[in-house]
């Protein structure tokens, strides 16, 4: 027996069942009637529908072929814009099957292409527009060039509504026969607000920690969810010691996998968070915040990011020495 | 600078028959006897593989034999072309294809076999059995070390051809070719100690010949030794040690002076060794810190805009930003280590791989990227796994992913 993850058995297959993006909704249904498209640039915050609206909408154009005339591409795993052109190449090269004169090409995660590579894929849209409708995807529209911007239909995702995202989690439980507090999804927004799919992910984790659902196991799943070593990095930095804490960081990223700039955003979200409890002075978590910010930038600008978190430990450390003394 | 443009000797005096072509015998005569097969339609095999040391003029002999017979040269090296993909892209088509107008045939050369890792080049080695068994046209490829267990089907399906390391006077004889026709005058005793240095790497000697006797007229054993002591590389310990010992930006800074330097190594180095050799100090740590990561933004704007005019600057933050800090303690002795970002790397290599699959499972079935599959997946599966085993197998089973393999990845317990 095999049983999916929530995030995909509840996720919507038609345009209808999307929760809230009326406004987005309606448009692309009127797409589907005509049967015409332009190309598409879906942004928003994580979990608020994109690539299920992008799914969907293919789903209705070509119903039941939607896998042939679909082709599926992530950014940031593609090997560089060369490999994108060539996968493309191979995909638009014959016409679409059924009634629609076009194929659909799904590209999430666009903004974290260079804008060199933008710039290819900008001719590549071109290239293909008789063949194929690109509908690109991304968080920040702001670091999609202008070029492919003014190209596509833009599409602004909002963070889901509070009762929205509720409802859906009541919704799921009832469907799993699961018993769930009120105070767990209160705990599940105040964690994940509007991005419904880490709701989502949070209610099944726990779920699976126990018969009912409260929120001591929703805690104990974020507590889980953020790598300890995230705190314990810190902790040891701030203590003066950095060798330890720098081992911390070579497990996050070299075993983790976890790439350097997610490392800083979630040292980020822990500095600020009240149930971290790092043991710091609130001006120093504002000192801290500030330099993350600094390091953050370095990342992007840098070439080894090792270096730069290093960079980042050895000055958490002289900020523990500072306010450690203090108190 | 006119010296970095000019062309190599080993380009400009590489040669183009195969009569010309230094020592080896043996191998010149069964090569271009197996070749001549081919060109009469019966191969008694497809493929060749010419193995032995570097610089003995494996891929030298083999655009000397394509010239000869009029051949079209088709070369993919095998460390660059990575996976079987882009082997097949490259190779694939072209095998099946006749040759270009002028061209009696083409040659597949297929550089550096042995530098193909299974792990990593998924299927490179089987693309290159295929191609070898649907090509119209030989296949030749070549090899350090052909006796690598991972070789076998290759060496099976190939004639071999071994060539030795080249004899002193092999070396001598063809450097003496090149001194003539630059019209250098070259001492007997210089070409004697650069072949000698050589050690059967005709390329190597010729490199040095090069390096010593470039824009000069006549080269003495004096030219030599000044050469020789320039290059005599201190290792990366006493360049470490020198930069940390340095008081003054200028000191610091010199150990740049070293030919050869490989400074992307020297970051990773001087990475490694801040808190060793500062240990005491947070505030110097910090600052030399503070330093290479400057230097390291630099390095990245340098990469990213191909911008080399920024090199010098990168480096002077690397070396004297380092060195010169306002907290520095008093040097003492230290022990320096290994860059171990380098050495954990190839120890979880496997881990990772693993890691890499699993999330490529997680990513085709959610339809998300690996980055997220990641953050935002894993380790909520992790937890219903843990907590909840039975049930995690099942998402397993959804997924994909076998028990075994999720449980080489997955983290350590709550505490």
């Amino acid at each position: 027996m095999s049983e999916a993850l929530w995030v995909e058995k509840y996720r919507p297959t038609t345009l209808d069942e999307m929760i809230d993006q009326e406004e987005i909704v309606s448009r692309l249904k009127h797409f589907v009637a005509t049967r015409t498209l332009p190309h598409l640039l879906f942004a928003g915050p994580p979990g608020t529908g994109k690539t299920t609206a992008a799914l969907a909408l293919a789903r209705e154009l070509y119903s039941e072929r939607w896998r042939e005339n679909v082709l599926e591409l992530n950014a940031s795993d593609e090997r560089g814009i060369q490999t994108i052109r060539e996968r493309v190449k191979d995909f638009a090269r014959t016409m679409a099957l059924g009634e629609v004169p076009f194929k659909i090409i799904i590209l999430d995660e666009a903004d974290n292409m260079t804008s060199d590579a933008q710039q290819a894929l900008r001719r590549i849209m071109e290239m293909y527009s008789r063949t194929a409708r690109f509908c690109l995807i991304a968080n920040y529209p702001s670091k999609i060039i202008e070029p492919i911007q003014s190209r596509c239909s833009i599409f602004r995702f909002q963070p889901l509504k509070k009762e929205d995202v509720i409802k859906r989690l009541r919704y799921i439980a009832e469907c799993e026969k699961l018993k769930v507090t009120e105070d767990a999804y209160e705990a599940i927004w105040e964690i994940c607000g509007g991005d419904l799919r880490r709701a989502i992910n949070t209610l099944q984790a726990a779920a699976a920690m126990g018969d009912v659902v409260n929120e001591k196991a929703v805690y104990r799943v974020v507590g889980r969810v953020t790598p300890k070593e995230i705190q314990d990095m810190l902790n040891y930095a701030l203590q003066g010691n950095f060798l330890k804490a720098r081992d911390m960081l070579r497990q996050l990223m070299v075993e983790y996998g976890v790439s350097g700039i997610d490392v800083i955003r979630l040292i980020h979200r822990e500095l600020l968070s009240p149930r971290a409890g790092l043991p710091i002075p609130e001006e120093a978590r504002i000192e801290l915040a500030d330099l993350a910010g600094e390091i953050n930038f370095r990342l992007i600008e840098g070439a080894d990011e090792e270096i730069q978190l290093s960079a980042f430990l050895a000055k958490v450390a002289l900020i523990g020495k500072r306010y450690l003394k203090k108190t | 600078m006119a010296q970095q443009l000019a062309l190599p000797w080993t380009e400009k005096y590489r040669p183009k028959h195969v009569a010309e072509v230094v020592g080896n015998a043996d191998a010149k005569e069964k090569f271009v006897a197996w070749i001549k097969t081919w060109l009469a339609g019966t191969p008694s095999k497809k493929a060749a593989l010419l193995y032995g040391p570097p610089g003995v003029g494996k891929t030298t002999l083999v655009y000397a034999v394509a010239n000869d017979f009029r051949l079209e040269v088709l070369e993919a090296n095998a460390s660059d072309v990575r996976t079987s993909e882009a082997l097949k892209r490259r190779i694939m088509s072209a095998v099946r294809e006749l040759s270009l107008f002028g061209y009696r045939g083409k040659i597949i050369l297929l550089d550096e076999v042995d530098g193909i890792t299974p792990s990593q080049d998924r299927g490179g080695l089987d693309t290159i059995l295929q191609i070898i068994e649907i090509s119209r046209h030989p296949v030749v490829m070549t090899a350090n070390n052909p006796w690598d267990p991972k070789l076998r089907k290759l060496r099976e399906a190939s004639m071999l051809i071994e060539f030795k390391r080249l004899t002193r006077y092999e070396i001598i004889s063809a450097l003496k070719r090149i001194c003539s026709k630059e019209g250098i005058l070259v001492d007997y005793g210089v070409l004697k100690e650069i072949a000698k240095r050589a050690k059967g790497d005709l390329r190597a000697a010729i490199n040095d010949l090069q390096a010593v006797a470039y824009g000069k007229k006549r080269v003495t054993s004096q030219d030599l030794m000044v050469l020789w002591e320039r290059s005599a590389q201190l290792n990366m310990f006493e360049i470490v040690r020198s930069i940390f010992m340095a008081r003054t930006a200028s000191q610091a800074k010199s150990v740049l002076a070293q030919p050869n330097l490989n400074y992307e190594m020297l970051f990773h180095w001087i990475s490694e060794n801040i808190p060793y050799q500062y240990g005491e100090s947070l505030e110097a740590i910090a600052e030399a810190y503070n330093a290479l990561s400057r230097a390291d933004v630099f390095m990245g704007r340098i990469k990213r805009l191909q911008n080399w005019t920024l090199l010098p600057y990168a480096l002077e933050l690397l070396t004297a930003g380092v060195a010169v800090v306002e907290h520095k303690p008093k040097f003492r002795f230290t022990r320096y280590s290994f860059p171990q970002k380098i050495k954990i790397l190839s120890l979880t290599k496997e881990k990772r791989e693993v890691r890499e699959r699993v999330l490529e499972a997680i990513a085709r079935k959610c339809h998300t990227s690996k980055r997220e599959a990641n953050l935002e997946y894993l380790p909520y599966i992790e937890i219903i796994y843990e907590s909840n085993p039975s049930q995690g197998r099942k998402i397993l089973r959804w997924l994909g992913i076998g028990e075994r393999t999720f449980k080489k990845i997955a983290r350590k317990k709550e505490a």
